[in-house]
């Protein structure tokens, strides 16, 4: 018989691909994770774009035209609904329907599952970001200058989040109740974090600084906006927040609709 | 070569539930073998246990020599295991040959997908999205899912609820041809023709305990019970009458019970010819692997004559 075989990393990195390009498939087919994740960000830019303009600086904005201000922020949404929000729903349904089930039963391996989400998420908030920038040179906000930057905030937030979204997921017991609980949590989070209006208090912002959307915002208005490198302490606020998610879901994570 | 499946002295329970309690059966080669029994009598919990879903509280399992419940060994054990479980659960975005199309990815040696799509009686849905394929044809790709990985054993849990008759005969089918090209089939069912149709053996489970295995021609005695042979009494005539013991059932007809039927019917017949008479709405049968079914589980209260009818 077929011995036990140890498959080879070329085949990992295959099979890696293989998960992502139908996970791509299966997020693009649906309409509402298509439109509600991926236009709604460009959308609320593209609204912002025709509210503000071409403005010029203003000390509200920390100095910024508004538009270079929600460039960054509305990036960071983005990330947001497509890492969090979405990951938390999509597998919240999957674990309900027993597709993760399924996917269990099948010799795909957990982390080539997860990976392939991760990197399916984060492909998905490339784009959106590009196309959030691409808005933004519309009404005359400048390309930055640092992008390695922010590259790094964007892979840090994406995976942070997608952590947190699998840690709702596994917290969840129905899919009914996982829209309602995403938004619950993300909506004064956002609020808070200055996403929407600048924060001038200095108190709300220690305190939104201390949780998770804030620093992210932080992270990319620094080389979006000001022309800075990488803002260590946000990533690591980031970071640390990540972990607390990837701790959680690795704990509490189900594949089976039903308890043990 | 070794068996398939080797189960011994398994046990599980949910809480103070005893879902399983001291269940072994093998499985060989090769072999269609079913688990028959009433809803909750603890065949999907044993076969969960099978497929890695569910850990054990006690007993041995053995899936193709390997523990089910052994992580290190997983991945290897489902590279050569199928399973298609009671639940649909297929993306309703992708289109039938995607969704077979993804799965085979994840085997080192699949199937070919537009075979087993045809195979599946799915070839004129292959470019439909799941979502607008009716429940019998989500169930038929479940099936596919569940062999295109080409593997040694597969696990079909009540693999044909809620399918019309002919869909259920080519669902037989399949499997059958998969038996044929040599894999090993172990499923549930709580239709007693579908055991009987398929299996080459059959442990009938209630209660969390299997109360009888074997062929379904001798399960439960079936092979050795005693011949049935029923009729309208007479008009005029009375059970004394006869020259058979025979007990009287509620609709109507008699009941003899014989180890001699060739001889009791002659008997009976020359009594019923001698008073220039007959013997109306005469059947000749033995249990049915439904009366066995229904003896063992319990299920038989409405069924006073069967009861004692065999041992």
């Amino acid at each position: 018989m077929t011995a036990v075989t140890t498959p080879g990393r070329r085949r990992d990195l295959a099979l890696l691909w293989h998960q992502v390009r139908y996970e791509q498939l299966s997020f693009w087919r649906n309409p509402q994770s298509a439109f509600f994740t991926f236009v709604f960000p460009v959308v609320i830019i593209v609204l912002f774009g025709a509210l503000f303009g071409h403005g010029a600086g203003s000390s509200y904005f920390y100095g910024l035209p508004a538009l270079q201000y929600y460039v960054p922020t509305i990036a960071a949404v983005s990330v947001l609904g497509s890492c969090y929000s979405q990951l938390a729903i999509v597998l919240a349904l999957r674990r309900q329907n027993g597709i993760l089930k399924r996917v269990r039963g099948t010799p795909l391996p957990a982390w080539a599952y997860f990976l392939g989400l991760l990197a399916h998420c984060v492909m998905v908030s490339v784009i959106d970001v590009a196309l959030i920038v691409g808005v933004g040179r519309l009404y005359g906000v400048p390309l930055p200058g640092n992008w390695a930057a922010i590259a790094v905030a964007l892979l840090l937030g994406a995976a942070s989040f997608c952590a947190l979204g699998v840690a709702v997921a596994s917290l969840i017991r129905n899919a009914e109740a996982a829209p309602p609980v995403v938004q619950l949590v993300l909506f004064p989070l956002i609020f808070v974090s200055g996403t929407y209006f600048p924060i001038h208090s200095a108190m709300l912002n220690r305190i939104a600084g201390a949780l998770p959307v804030r620093p992210f915002n932080q992270a990319l208005l620094g080389p979006f906006a000001h022309h800075a490198g990488l803002d260590w302490k946000s990533l690591g606020v980031l970071l640390a927040w990540g972990a607390v998610g990837a701790l959680v879901a690795i704990r509490r994570f189900r594949w089976d609709p039903r308890p043990q | 070569m070794s068996s398939a499946v080797v189960v011994a002295g398994l046990d599980k329970n949910y809480g103070s539930v005893r879902a399983v309690r001291d269940v072994s059966f093998t499985v060989a080669r090769g072999e269609i073998f079913a688990l028959l029994g009433p809803n909750g009598a603890g065949k999907t919990t044993t076969l969960e246990v099978l497929e890695g879903f569910r850990t054990r509280d006690a007993g041995r399992a053995e899936v193709l020599g390997i523990d089910p419940g052994a992580r290190a060994t997983a991945r290897a054990l489902r590279e050569r295991v199928g399973l298609v479980l009671q639940d649909i659960a297929v993306e309703p975005y992708l289109t039938v040959r995607e969704t077979v199309a993804r799965n085979a990815g994840y085997y080192p040696a699949p199937r070919d997908v537009d075979e087993v799509i045809a195979l599946a009686g799915l070839a004129g849905q292959a470019r439909q999205k799941v979502r607008v394929l009716s429940g019998g044809q989500q169930r038929r790709l479940d099936l596919a899912l569940g062999m295109i990985g080409n593997p040694e054993l597969l696990f079909l849990d009540e693999p044909t609820t809620g399918f019309d008759p002919s869909a259920r005969r080519g669902a037989w089918q399949i499997v059958r041809a998969l038996r044929e090209a040599g894999t090993t089939i172990v499923l549930t069912t709580h239709y007693m023709d579908e055991a009987q149709a398929l299996a080459d053996r059959v442990a009938v489970m209630a209660g969390g305990q299997i109360v009888a295995q074997g062929t379904p021609s001798a399960i439960g005695g079936r092979d050795t019970a005693r011949t049935r042979i029923r009729f309208a009494l007479p008009r005029g005539s009375t059970l004394g009458d006869l020259p058979a013991a025979a007990v009287p059932g509620d609709d109507g007809l008699v009941t003899v019970q014989t180890t001699e039927p060739t001889q009791t019917l002659h008997r009976l017949t020359g009594w019923a010819l001698g008073r220039g008479t007959v013997l109306d709405r005469l059947t000749v049968d033995r249990p049915s692997l439904e009366d066995v079914y229904l003896r063992l589980t319990g299920d038989d209260e409405p069924a006073p004559v069967l009861e004692g009818s065999t041992r």
